[in-house]
């Protein structure tokens, strides 16, 4: 079994029992042990049980095997507890097994594509050392472990984290699986059913009346059921045709009984589909709309870590298994089983010995229906993927024809379609014959049963001992108990189903934005605009650093301009500004309130953001540009539009700001979206506005148009400026230059040039393109 | 020659040869010496204390096109193919390759089992028995190739099926509804 285990400096206790001999040996004692972390391979990548134990002065490398054996005289009733027992390899390379942790500094975690290794750099010769490997799962121990040890070393202690996300057990106690998200600590595997029934039912409660009304239905029906062979076959013939009969020759009155409960079985149904179908459509809209709203909550992490486009044909789909499970599965499953208690009743007292009989086949019929549904999933599941791998060639070549076309690739593109299209046809095929083959084999089975019945229950017939009518009736029965049988055994399958569909609903119930609004905001009236990072530091993965340790102070009104290469962490630095993210260490403050105490409101109002990726909703320009305020009078938007720069290719537009505008965007290039969406942040009116590549899709002369029409806008107002070209920033009161998530210059322009470090480079770099195309800057 | 406008003149790219360079192996990790032109166009010899290197074309070429970067992440120049070097030097620029594309190859799948959208797995590899996590077991497996598949886990752990026809049939069926 998998345990991942890590020290938490606070419980020195914790140090593993198995470890005290390696300890002891090498003259260690436990109260000297520091630090101390496990990895799962040695230096030489080999798979094993490495610890890495730190004293005040030293660090050891232990590595060996953890064997788990059962103690020696343990009562079988305590099977479970095992005794770890670790067993020393011997050192097999000359990397040494102790390293004097005075003799480095900056112990580094260094993550290779699927596995990570500790290094360190020696004090002596400035070069690195390899200490340990791991695989990734033990990455995140090891990072903290990098965090107290590089404290250990530089100050002489450190100040473990009283919550530890990691130090914490991220393991399932009941499974010893891994949380799949350690922050929810839900085990799917260990998932307690019960609960996720309950609490799914709750939507159900709204329909109790309803849901009665059909398990009423239902009795009545299954009542009506039971009742009909009996009427149809031995009432009917040893009471009607037969002469000592009590109605002998009342076929009239036979007739009418007959003919009025098929009515009334035909009433009650319609009755029933009534019913179900409203609940359904209700129920699943319920569902949709609970399911939507908790997704608009969450914050955008959710949405980059999954898989949002089948989001919501999967809370369609859902929905409908989740109907199914309460007002088909679960009411049809109790009818079935009282309805074959009762008929197995009837069939006993009407004849023991053919009941038996008719039972001889049924558990080999229900191994067979077993295999055969066990098969057919898995074979609908195989054909639902080559679907899915199809569909999703024929839509990448459909949304790419112009690349298909340009590159003459038709042909391939046949090819590669005529692949899939063939492995799924294949598929159906397989799934076809077997569903021809299997079900008509499983029919004979039954029908194995009913001939053995029809023979000894004749013979009894010709005996005397049972009427005509009587076996006519049992066999009706006999035929009626099969079906709800088998339902039972497909019942598991479905109900898997459903299940997994209901923890998905509540997974997108249960999933915390990581960005929560504050519950009691700071009220923020008349903001001035000023802007503070506080030693900023956040990744995107865990501990996988994006910004690292970035301060700065806009002054309110100022125009700073953040400059650096491609992926340097510009944009980042304004989403969490605007909290699309959330900061892991440090703090950003609007006029020296923290953005966290600040309502969503509040922050959104008077921060607006044009960035590089521009998204238009479906509907009129004016629609969109609305967006931001929907009071907005038509004249501001027009002069929104205007500074802009949108105003003039818009009112060129037959429709002007009426032009509907799809979600392909056909109509629109690059450089109008960007216009537009400038137009909605404008049209915001915000205290602070952050243009993050806002100009990027546009042509010099727009560009600059539009940049003296946000001059204009931009005075009184805290303005920051993300850009790569330098020419766009030539207005910035100050700029930041940004590489590798740190933030190495700050300053004005001429500040920044005679420093002669990464901003001078880029001067002269895009200067120095200027001047080839014969343009002096 | 080429014509001074070909792609190639263009792109300008370093090769490292077992002419213009040296390389050693200290404390565990590489480090290059090599003589090219830089930035300037001036050639001049650079001692480089660690380099790193990246795969162009992780599974098809292993060990050719090796990218060479800094240790700021910055390309020094690339390896048309390890084995222009000495021996030993390719020994130890293979070593270093396996270890930063460390992917425990499966032999043998104990089992595969699959709840609420992830799946649990039992197998046998190199490297000995392994239990590993996926989310969204069919996204999570690479296919490369038809037959080679390339498996992370949620801890974005690696392991490789060189060729799923080659694994037992027991072991096979398990995972046949993922291909």
């Amino acid at each position: 079994m998998k345990k991942s285990w890590s020290y938490n400096p606070s419980q020195p206790n914790s140090i593993p029992e198995e470890l005290s001999e390696s300890l002891t040996k090498r003259g260690i004692s436990k109260e000297n042990v520091r630090l101390l972390v496990k990895t799962d391979m040695n230096t030489e990548m080999v798979r094993c049980d490495n610890y890495l134990v730190v004293t005040d002065s030293e660090l050891y490398i232990i590595s060996g095997s953890n064997t788990l054996s059962r103690k020696n005289n343990v009562s079988i009733f305590s099977s479970k507890k095992l005794q770890s027992q670790f067993e020393e390899l011997p050192s097999q390379n000359d990397t040494p097994a102790v390293f004097n942790i005075k003799d480095y500094e900056n112990f580094k975690v260094e993550e290779l594509l699927s596995s990570s290794r500790l290094v360190a750099k020696s004090k002596n010769d400035d070069s690195y050392v390899l200490i340990a490997n791991m695989s990734n799962t033990y990455k995140n121990d090891m990072y903290n472990f990098v965090r107290y040890l590089n404290d250990l070393v530089q100050k002489g202690e450190f100040t473990p984290e009283k919550e530890g996300k990691h130090s914490k057990n991220v393991f399932c106690p009941k499974c010893g699986n891994r949380y799949v998200d350690p922050e929810r600590k839900i085990c799917p595997k260990c998932m307690d059913r019960g609960k996720v029934i309950r609490r799914t039912g709750v939507f159900f409660l709204k329909y109790k009346v309803q849901i009665f009304i059909i398990l009423c239905i239902l009795i009545v029906t299954s009542a009506l059921g039971v009742l009909g062979p009996y009427v149809s076959s031995g009432f009917y013939y040893d009471e009607v045709l037969d002469k000592n009969g009590k109605f002998y020759g009342e076929l009239l009155l036979v007739l009418g009984i007959i003919i009025s409960t098929r009515l009334l079985n035909t009433i009650i149904s319609i009755f029933h589909n009534i019913i179900t179908s409203r609940i359904a459509a209700n129920l699943v809209y319920d569902l949709k709309k609970v399911i939507f709203s908790a997704i608009e909550r969450l914050s955008l992490s959710f949405f980059t870590g999954r898989q949002t486009g089948g989001l919501m044909t999967q809370v369609n789909r859902d929905a409908n298994t989740i109907y199914w499970f309460f007002c088909d599965g679960v009411p049809y499953f109790l009818i079935n089983i009282v309805q074959v208690i009762v008929i197995f009743i009837i069939m006993i007292i009407m004849n023991p010995l053919l009941t038996l009989l008719s039972l001889v086949t049924v558990p080999l019929v229900v191994i067979a229906i077993k295999s055969v549904f066990g098969h057919m999933g898995k074979l609908h599941a195989k054909r639902y993927s080559r679907s899915r791998s199809m569909n999703s060639v024929l839509s990448d070549v459909l949304s790419g024809m112009r690349v298909v076309k340009a590159f003459s690739k038709e042909n391939e593109e046949i090819e590669r379609f005529d692949s899939r299209s063939r492995a799924l046809a294949a598929a159906e095929e397989t799934t076809g014959i077997f569903s021809t083959v299997s079900f008509p084999s499983i029919s004979f089975l039954l029908y194995a049963s009913n001939i053995i019945v029809w023979a000894i229950g004749g013979w009894m017939v010709i005996k005397g001992s049972m009427t005509y009518g009587i076996l006519l009736t049992f066999i009706s029965y006999m035929n009626m108990i099969y079906s709800p049988m088998f339902s039972f055994v497909d019942m598991t399958s479905q109900a898997s189903d459903s299940m997994n569909a209901m923890s998905r609903l509540l997974e997108v119930m249960d999933a915390k934005p990581d960005v929560e609004e504050s519950p009691n905001p700071v009220p923020l009236t008349n903001i001035q605009g000023k802007v503070e990072f506080r030693n900023i530091g956040f990744s995107y993965e865990k501990n996988r650093k994006i910004i690292d340790g970035v301060s700065f102070v806009i002054e309110p009104g100022k125009v700073i301009g953040i400059v650096g290469h491609t992926g340097a962490g510009k944009s980042t630095l304004a989403n969490l500004l605007i909290r699309l993210y959330d900061v892991n260490e440090g703090e950003i403050l609007i006029d020296d309130v923290n953005v966290k105490d600040i309502s969503f409101e509040d922050l959104r109002k008077n921060v607006a953001i044009v960035s590089q990726e521009t998204y238009l909703f479906m509907g009129t320009i004016l629609e969109n540009i609305k967006y931001a305020r929907p009071d907005a009078t038509n004249e501001e938007v027009i002069e929104a539009a205007k500074i802009a720069g949108a105003h003039d290719f818009i009112i060129k537009l037959p429709d002007a700001y009426s032009t509907q505008i799809g979600f392909g965007y056909k109509d629109l290039s690059g450089g109008e979206r960007q216009r537009i969406s400038i137009a909605r942040a404008i049209l915001r009116n915000p205290k602070i506005l952050i243009l993050d590549e806002a100009t990027a899709a546009m042509d010099t002369e727009t560009e600059r148009k539009i940049q003296t029409a946000l001059e204009r806008l931009t005075v009184g107002r805290t303005t920051i400026m993300i850009a790569h070209r330098l020419s766009t920033l030539r207005d910035a009161d100050k700029l930041i230059v940004v590489e590798n998530g740190r933030m190495p210059e700050f300053g004005t322009h001429l500040e920044l040039i005679n420093k002669k470090g990464i901003y001078y480079n880029l001067y002269k770099m895009q200067a120095q393109a200027l001047k080839n195309i014969g343009i002096e800057s | 020659m080429a014509e001074s406008n070909s792609l190639q003149n263009i792109a300008a790219i370093i090769y490292i040869t077992p002419e213009n360079s040296k390389i050693s192996v200290k404390n565990d990790f590489l480090q290059l010496e090599l003589t090219a032109p830089n930035e300037e166009g001036n050639i001049e010899t650079k001692t480089y204390d660690r380099i790193f290197l990246h795969r162009a074309f992780p599974f098809d070429h292993p060990y050719s096109y090796i990218s060479v970067l800094d240790k700021d992440s910055k390309e020094i120049g690339m390896i048309s193919n390890v084995d222009i070097f000495d021996e030993d030097t390719s020994l130890k620029l293979r070593a270093e390759l396996d270890r930063k594309y460390y992917a425990p190859v499966i032999k043998k799948i104990n089992s595969v089992k699959e709840r609420y959208g992830f799946s649990y797995w039992n197998v046998d590899t190199d490297a000995g028995p392994i239990s590993f996590t996926l989310h969204d077991t069919y996204r999570s497996m690479l296919k490369v190739e038809h037959v080679r598949i390339f498996i992370t886990d949620i801890d974005s752990n690696r392991y490789e099926i060189p060729n799923v026809e080659e694994l037992d049939h027991k072991s096979y069926k398990k995972i046949e509804l993922y291909l």
